[in-house]
């Protein structure tokens, strides 16, 4: 899933409230997982709320809404980003990462980060991981895949531990042979790279 | 000006400032992805990201 599928969700509460939308997906580099939302009112007028959610206060993520239990899962939202950013101290830390350029750890510029992909399974309740980036590829990159400069938008593999700063993104050299056009076999890419990573260190 | 000029000028002006209101609230509502760290996202607790482009 995209994270800009989740932008604009709304967020209902198990008593069929609508409490707010979602604004934006704030994820903790160490670890790479979703640590919550910060949210919008529902209104045509309404701005961003000081509310915010975390990851663990959400019961379900599916394609129309974000469930929780009730409107008390609910919290300000610099507690939501503050969770975050005490789990990701030594792995960098920024703003907003779309726009950003991403580098390998050999110095290569690979493109830009359009958008962000989630794995999240409802049964399991689990963390949500961050596991690629879908990025406006470079031309070097273009030229470098196999099937050519077909494709402007390829997904980008990440590894458990991200390192983003507020202008780039960085990535093992290695994820630049992993990179896909297809979200569907995206999650096999994903496994060999970090089976990969694992096996290498 | 005829007085149905007046009002046809005071409706347009009416429609320009309700566009502009809701173009202005839909940029502050445009999401993003941010990190949690001490970057531009948390300045002033208000976390707008400004559409999401840099």
């Amino acid at each position: 899933m995209r994270t800009s599928e989740i932008a604009t969700l709304p967020v209902v509460t198990l008593a069929g409230d609508d409490v707010a939308q979602v604004k934006d997906v704030v994820f903790s580099a160490d670890g790479g997982a979703v640590a919550g939302f910060t949210l919008a009112g529902r209104g045509l007028l309404a701005g961003p709320l000081k509310q915010g959610l975390s990851w663990h206060h959400v019961v379900g993520l599916g394609p129309d809404a974000v469930m929780i239990a009730d409107d008390s899962a609910l919290e300000p939202v610099d507690t939501v980003i503050a969770a975050a950013s005490s789990t990701s101290a030594g792995a960098g830390s920024g703003g907003n990462v779309l726009g950003d350029r991403v580098l390998t750890d050999t110095g290569s510029d690979l493109g830009k980060v359009s958008d962000v992909v989630i794995e999240y399974d409802n049964a399991d309740g689990g963390p949500c991981d961050v596991v690629g980036y879908e990025i406006e590829a470079s031309d070097a990159l273009k030229a470098s895949t196999s099937k050519g400069s077909k494709h402007t938008r390829l997904l980008l593999p990440l590894p458990d531990t991200l390192a983003v700063s507020s202008e780039h993104v960085m990535v093992p050299a290695s994820a630049e042979g992993f990179v896909s056009d297809d979200l569907a076999g995206f999650g096999a890419a994903v496994q060999a790279f970090r089976t990969q990573l694992k096996g290498g260190s | 000006m005829q007085w149905w000029g007046w009002v046809i000028v005071a409706l347009v002006v009416v429609v320009v400032v309700a566009v502009a209101l809701v173009a202005v609230q839909a940029r502050r509502r445009r999401g993003g992805v941010i990190v949690g760290g001490p970057g531009p996202a948390d300045a002033a607790g208000g976390t707008d990201t400004g559409g999401g482009q840099p």
